[in-house]
């Protein structure tokens, strides 16, 4: 760092320069349409009635006694909490398996990773198929027993679960990918020493491993929180928000008040309550990440 | 392990991770069966017909626009990634190793983007382009990607190239180069491994979305995921060519994750190292 004080101001300089074409790009392909979404929020443009040149908060006092809105925010944390919970356990318990029980069988590895290459549209596409009855192979292995598996995509819950197993298939080898990595910084030393003083793998498993992985589980969920707060394709597809609206999360009632409804501003301000949503996650993990990198 | 450990723990946690393994593995060959499958023997279990063999849907496919729409997919993804490459390197190594007392701002800004709800950027960009004939062009469609794909390349070559170390810039710098220099023959090429997942990465994110296409696409650039969904109608659902275009539009990625999801976990792990 010494030898080149001298020139430090110059080449300061030169780095932001270096920063400045993707602020310009960052303005104007993300900063103007937000900007747009939130002065569109404050309207009541709407595409196909007159816009009578409204201004203020009422799309947000509409929000709160709207109660499709309500009912749409616990549909997203219905979806978003199974969903995190379940690809959060199912990542960890693969990464943990293949470091731990079938370390030798690497070709797995790679055959785990493919769901996270599969495009959301196929995922949910080829889902579909499996919770469709009458095609399902799935229902006709169960039908050889006599057993009839219950039609998912026809009840609330059944739908709701549908659409968690789906994203659950597609999003496990995320979560699994970053515990793998995670798993390689924890020393075997640890291990070692907990198994010469007689622990059990389940033991070491839980009080050991796990509290190690504790950040990066913490940091993991959090990623895939603010995903599932943002599921399309899979509502979309599966259910179209149905049956009846119980599936129909605050990110589809927006598109839905927008796109089919044609009110503009309302799913405006829709799209607004979720971007204060992720601003403060984002904050959070920011904030996280700080922490780690000044240590 | 030196001896073979037949044990019932060992049973079950094998038999446990062959349980997940199904799982994972099931829809894929599912996928695969529906696609060769004939439409006559669709509704039947597969182990009443197994050798029923079809290449109907291959000839579908072909006859559709889905090839048109691949080729959609190819140059907005791929093009939105260079783009993003271009302008987004440069910024990611002014962050790594520039002071600025700006960096958390801009963490929390880069995440933030990677964030925000698609549909916030949607709806404005929908009436500009309404209004400036943007719509159904390949260029709205790749300005749209940007969204997507810039802030990940900032915010994953940020990560990646913070870990070079400084001395190496240093010494390119006191022998004359100039800082692009430097960036372009000594910082990249030794942060290679994670330039290249950070470019694989975005071009997955642009080649996946389905939501932007769906919004600001009607025929002439309809990307391949919303290609797909012209297999679906009312009246009957084609499932043997929804499969093969699924695979079809998978493909591709299948051979790049398998070799590059070292460097990708390195890169994503960036965000997540605790």
């Amino acid at each position: 760092m010494n030898i080149i004080t001298g020139v430090q101001p110059l080449i300061q300089k030169n780095y932001q320069k270096m920063l400045m074409p993707a602020v310009i790009a960052v303005s104007i392909f993300a900063i103007l349409p937000l900007l747009g979404m939130f002065a569109l929020s404050l309207t009541d443009y709407h595409l196909v009635k007159d816009w009578k040149g409204e201004f203020g908060l009422h799309n947000f006092i509409r929000m709160a006694s709207d109660i499709k809105f309500m009912a749409s925010i616990s549909i997203m944390l219905m979806l978003s909490i199974f969903g995190v919970m379940l690809q959060v356990t199912l990542g960890t318990l693969i990464a943990v398996g293949l470091e731990k029980i079938i370390p030798k069988w690497r070709f797995m590895r790679g055959i785990f990773v493919i769901p996270f290459v599969v495009p959301a549209i196929a995922v949910a596409l080829i889902w579909l198929s499996l919770f469709t009855p009458t095609l399902s192979p799935i229902n006709a292995f169960f039908d050889i027993f006599g057993v009839t598996v219950p039609e998912f995509l026809t009840t609330q819950y059944g739908a709701i679960a549908a659409i968690v197993i789906a994203d659950t298939w597609a999003s496990y080898p995320f979560v699994m990918l970053l515990i793998l990595a995670a798993l390689q910084g924890i020393s075997g030393d640890l291990d070692e020493a907990a198994s010469i003083d007689g622990a059990t793998k389940v033991q070491i498993f839980f009080k050991i491993t796990l509290p190690l992985l504790a950040p990066a589980l913490l940091m993991v969920a959090l990623f895939r929180f603010i995903e599932t707060l943002k599921h399309f394709p899979l509502i979309f597809v599966m259910t179209n928000g149905g049956p009846g609206r119980s599936t129909q999360a605050t990110n589809y009632y927006a598109y839905v008040q927008t796109f089919q409804s044609s009110n503009v501003s309302y799913g405006a301000a829709i799209a607004v309550f979720l971007f204060a949503f992720a601003a403060i996650i984002s904050f959070y993990i920011a904030r996280a990440n700080a922490r780690i990198s000044d240590a | 392990m030196p001896k073979r450990d037949f044990s019932a723990k060992k049973i079950i946690g094998v038999s446990m991770m062959l349980f997940f393994f199904a799982f994972a593995l099931l829809p894929i060959v599912w996928s695969l069966i529906l696609a060769f499958r004939p439409t006559t023997h669709l509704f039947e279990p597969v182990w009443e017909s197994p050798t029923a063999f079809t290449l109907d849907n291959f000839n579908t496919l072909v006859g559709s626009e889905f090839p048109v729409a691949l080729f959609n997919s190819l140059i907005t993804a791929g093009t939105s990634t260079l783009l993003a490459l271009i302008i987004g390197i440069p910024a990611g190594f002014a962050l790594a190793k520039g002071r600025s007392q700006r960096k958390f701002i801009a963490s929390w800004a880069l995440l933030l983007l990677r964030m925000a709800p698609p549909v916030g950027f949607v709806i404005p960009l929908f009436l500009i382009y309404l209004n400036i004939g943007l719509l159904d062009t390949w260029i709205g469609l790749i300005a749209a990607y940007m969204v997507l794909t810039l802030p990940l390349v900032v915010w994953s070559s940020w990560t990646s190239m913070a870990q070079i170390p400084d001395e190496l810039i240093e010494a390119a710098l006191i022998d004359g180069a100039t800082l692009l220099q430097t960036l372009v023959k000594v910082v990249i090429p030794a942060a290679r491994p994670g330039i290249i997942a950070t470019a694989v990465l975005a071009f997955l994110i642009a080649w996946n979305d389905f939501f932007f296409a769906l919004i600001i696409t009607r025929s002439d650039t309809v990307t391949a995921p919303v290609a797909i969904m012209n297999f679906v109608s009312y009246a009957s659902v084609n499932w043997g060519s929804i499969a093969l275009a699924s695979i079809a539009l998978t493909l591709p990625t299948v051979p790049v994750i398998i070799f590059a999801n070292k460097y990708i976990v390195q890169s994503m792990g960036g965000a997540v190292k605790g």
